[in-house]
């Protein structure tokens, strides 16, 4: 076997925070490779290096023993690879046949022969999509057919290099077979296939070469069938940074009466009869893949999504017609930290000072800023109790650490003294102390009485803090986990046995 | 311009300087536009012939007061016209209609119907979704079909309501009336901007609509409460202009909505959003009236002059583009 991609030392960051670390790694032509790795472990980033849509920070790419700077994807395409996205990049309002001469690589202009459709059609044909008509529009497809078109899109360029990212997490297990066909037959004709999969049976299907990574940097790669899954989850989660973590309190009796309860929460797009309870001072974690639903519990219940089906309950009365704004209101008192600090948590180009006011200055009285509420002597004492580092109030918000910002957002909410926390992967991108605060503070709060829902990416995260798990698979809740069932292995195998269960039925 | 000082106190909300950078940029071309004009005609450096621009400045900056708070959320307002030209109608013919409620009732009729224009576009943006580039001009035809309609094409009858008249065309202790009206709507309007939780939320959902409204802030009221205000600060302008030209006709408004948003981004608001400082609309109104009116004293023709002011805004957009991709 040759080695069609070398990658040596190549290190990524965004703003500071290392995505990449120091990954050398070699992808042999004529093998299925595959990366396995938690959600953040750096598979993702790996992948748009590769594709050119990213550049490294540091450490050279070679392909062919050359070495590459890749400014672009057409770059990347250049040289034969090509890359299948996670997130679908088909043209909905186009047909399927337009979709696949889109990705052909032709030049731009030109007639499109009858020859060129055959082509089309065969390449379609090949992954199993015979069944789906060159000329339905995509946006008419259901969501596996969707996936087989953009597989087929991506095989029709005749790759030298095919990335598939997640790409068969639509179809269920006799069209991942049809699937794993074409890719054995593109490798065996000496391509090279770098596979990202949760799935742990699809990996050990498929797989020639195994590179697990952590935490952005490349742990280790093995021959598939060296390590059984135990060995390979054990390597995915690394040893448990324990003094990390403050120790486990124990959350209030299963007989307290829940604070905020669902019941058959539905959303169209995500949520399907999802029932959930939390009590007073008990932290609930929603684990499982990322994207299975658990964001869209949190919007349902801060009132962010429109049609959502089922019942909340506060205190044992029903909770209708939810909005933020509502949400927040006293006497319901519900706060969310939302996942994405930088567009939904904080307005960067505004202050400290009034991104710390924001959510307070609905209860400001007579609607004046300068009168003081009671929320401003609360974001005064948080802003201690939190150690948030900060010069001036008046700074923007953006000169803040990444730590720092969350905990203004923090702040921000705690500030009206919620009933009810809920935290959208709080920690992601922080500095370790930060975390270890951000922890302490959250046990704390829980010890105060706080309902915590707690959603994350992090696996530790939740078997540390959380006193009991709901394990999301395709907008469901799959299992409920407390105690002692939580640990590592238990989680994961959780989360990706739903997969397994689900994608086999 | 010594009366500009007193909207300066208020300190930049985005710039480290004391003053706002823009508004010194504009005084010092202010001075520069005059002293070119002077130049030719000496008779630019008249105190009536100032003080009748500051006249023309007060329409032209409550005006531009409401397309401030409009773009102030990032959207844009383009019924200002129809705005201006519909509510002056709906005025002068209650005032002249020779009963005596009607007449009474001129003023606060135009000025509810500039708020009702303006609330509509404010729905439109809000709670259907509309780009309001789109919408507005949308609402903006229909306002002229309706003048049309109504007018039939022709002068439409009436009279300028007295008060009206008053305010846009006499003076008191030697200052025009509607110089003295702008400054009341401005204090207003600056008071909201910055002591208010209102005018907090407008900044904010100018930068960063998605994180208001995570925040718990009634999103949809603000727009349709910025457009509805936005609409009424038209409709005063049109009543004044009404008053200045002592009639309403049909195109009336149309020269303005070029000059209009000129103002705005000259005094540095971002056609983005959510920054943007009083002042310095208050110093465009007034750059931008100087500025037309030694260009028509120099005897260039209107078309010239619109050019002039889309010119503006293109550069102002360029530079405010430029500064948000350092």
């Amino acid at each position: 076997m040759t080695s069609l991609v070398e990658f040596s030392a190549v290190s990524k960051t965004y703003g500071g925070i290392p995505a990449l670390t120091d990954v050398s790694l070699t992808i042999e032509a004529g093998a299925v490779h595959a990366i396995l790795g938690e959600n953040g472990a750096g598979k993702s980033t790996l992948m748009k290096l590769l594709a050119g849509v990213i550049t490294p920070n540091g450490g050279t790419i070679k392909v062919d023993g050359v070495e590459r700077h890749f400014a672009t994807p057409r770059d990347a395409t250049a040289l034969g690879i090509v890359c299948m996205f996670q997130e679908l990049s088909l043209m909905p309002h186009l047909t399927v046949r337009d979709n696949l001469l889109l990705g052909d690589g032709g030049p731009m202009l030109r007639l499109i022969r009858g020859a060129a459709v055959k082509a089309v059609r065969a390449s379609l044909d090949s992954v199993g999509g015979s069944h789906i008509g060159l000329s339905s529009l995509v946006s008419e497809l259901p969501l596996a057919d969707r996936q087989l078109v953009e597989i087929a899109k991506a095989i029709h360029r005749r790759p030298r290099l095919l990335i598939l990212d997640e790409a068969t997490a639509a179809l269920t297990a006799e069209r991942v077979e049809t699937v794993f066909a074409v890719i054995r037959k593109l490798r065996d004709e000496g391509c090279a296939i770098l596979f990202i999969s949760h799935r742990m049976y699809e990996i050990d299907a498929v797989a020639d070469r195994v590179s697990v990574f952590r935490n952005g940097r490349h742990v280790e790669t093995f021959a598939a069938g060296t390590r059984n899954r135990d060995e390979m989850i054990g390597l995915m989660v690394g040893q448990p940074l324990t003094e990390l973590f403050p120790p486990r309190v124990a959350g209030p009796a299963m007989s307290v009466a829940p604070l905020l309860s669902g019941r058959g929460l539905s959303w169209e797009r995500g949520l399907d009869a999802v029932d959930f309870d939390v009590r007073p001072g008990e932290i609930i974690g929603l684990g499982g893949l990322d994207g299975q639903g658990q964001q869209y519990l949190m919007h349902a219940v801060f009132g962010v999504l429109k049609g959502v089906q089922g019942t909340l309950t506060l205190d044992g009365k029903p909770l209708g017609g939810v909005t933020p704004r509502r949400a927040k209101a006293p006497g319901v008192d519900i706060a969310l930290v939302p996942e994405d600090r930088k567009t939904e948590g904080l307005i960067l180009d505004m202050s400290i000072g009034e991104n710390l006011s924001l959510a307070g200055l609905s209860r400001k009285p007579y609607g004046l800023t300068k009168a003081a509420g009671p929320a401003d002597v609360a974001v005064a004492r948080l802003t201690e109790r939190l150690e948030i580092k900060l010069k001036s109030l008046d700074d923007p918000v953006k000169v803040l650490s990444g730590g720092n910002q969350q905990k203004v957002v923090l702040a921000k909410w705690l500030a009206l003294s919620p009933r009810c926390l809920l935290l959208m992967d709080p920690t992601r991108g922080i500095d370790v102390r930060t975390k270890a605060q951000i922890y302490r503070l959250l046990q704390e709060l829980a010890g105060e009485g706080l309902a915590i829902i707690l959603q994350s990416t992090d696996y530790e995260e939740l078997i540390h803090l959380c006193h009991r798990i709901y394990v999301f698979y395709r907008g469901r809740v799959v299992r409920e986990m407390s105690g002692d069932e939580v640990t590592p292995d238990a989680l994961i195998a959780a989360a990706l046995n739903a997969h397994s269960n689900t994608a086999s039925t | 311009m010594s009366t500009t000082s007193s909207s300066t106190t208020g300190t930049g909300r985005m710039a480290s300087w004391g003053v706002d950078r823009s508004v010194v940029i504009l005084l010092v071309a202010s001075v520069v536009v005059l002293a070119g004009a002077a130049l030719e005609s000496p008779g630019v450096l008249s105190v009536n012939y100032l003080l009748q621009q500051l006249q023309i400045a007060a329409i032209v900056g409550i005006l531009a007061t409401g397309a401030m708070l409009v773009i102030l959320l990032g959207q844009i307002d383009l019924s200002v016209p129809l705005t201006i030209t519909g509510t002056a109608i709906l005025a002068t013919s209650l005032a002249g209609s020779g009963n005596p409620t009607l007449a009474f009732i001129a003023i606060p009729a135009g000025l509810a119907g500039g708020l009702l224009i303006g609330a509509v576009n404010g729905l439109g943006v809000a709670i259907f979704r509309i780009p309001a580039m789109v919408w507005t001009l949308a609402v903006n035809a229909m306002l002229l079909g309706i003048t049309v309609f109504y007018t039939s094409g022709a002068k439409p009858a009436g009279a300028p309501p007295s008060l009206m008249v008053f305010l846009a065309r006499e003076r008191t202790v030697g200052i025009p009336n509607a110089f003295l009206l702008w400054l009341v709507v401005g204090a207003l309007v600056l008071f909201m901007l910055r002591r208010t939780v209102f005018g907090n939320y407008i900044y904010a959902l100018g930068q960063s609509p998605r994180a208001l409204f995570l925040a718990g802030a009634p999103v949809e009221r603000i727009i349709v409460g910025v457009f509805a205000l936005a609409g009424l600060l038209s409709s005063l302008g049109g009543l004044l202009l009404v008053g200045y030209a002592n009639q309403a006709y049909q195109g009336m408004g149309d020269s303005y909505l070029m000059p209009v948003i000129a103002a705005v981004v000259l005094g540095g608001t971002s056609i983005f959003g959510g920054s943007g400082n009083y002042s310095g609309t208050f110093m465009g109104a007034i750059f931008i009236t100087l500025l037309a009116s030694v260009l028509s004293l120099m005897q260039v023709p209107d078309a010239l002059r619109q050019m002039v002011f889309g010119g503006i805004i293109l550069a102002m957009l360029l530079i405010d583009r430029a500064r948000r991709t350092p």
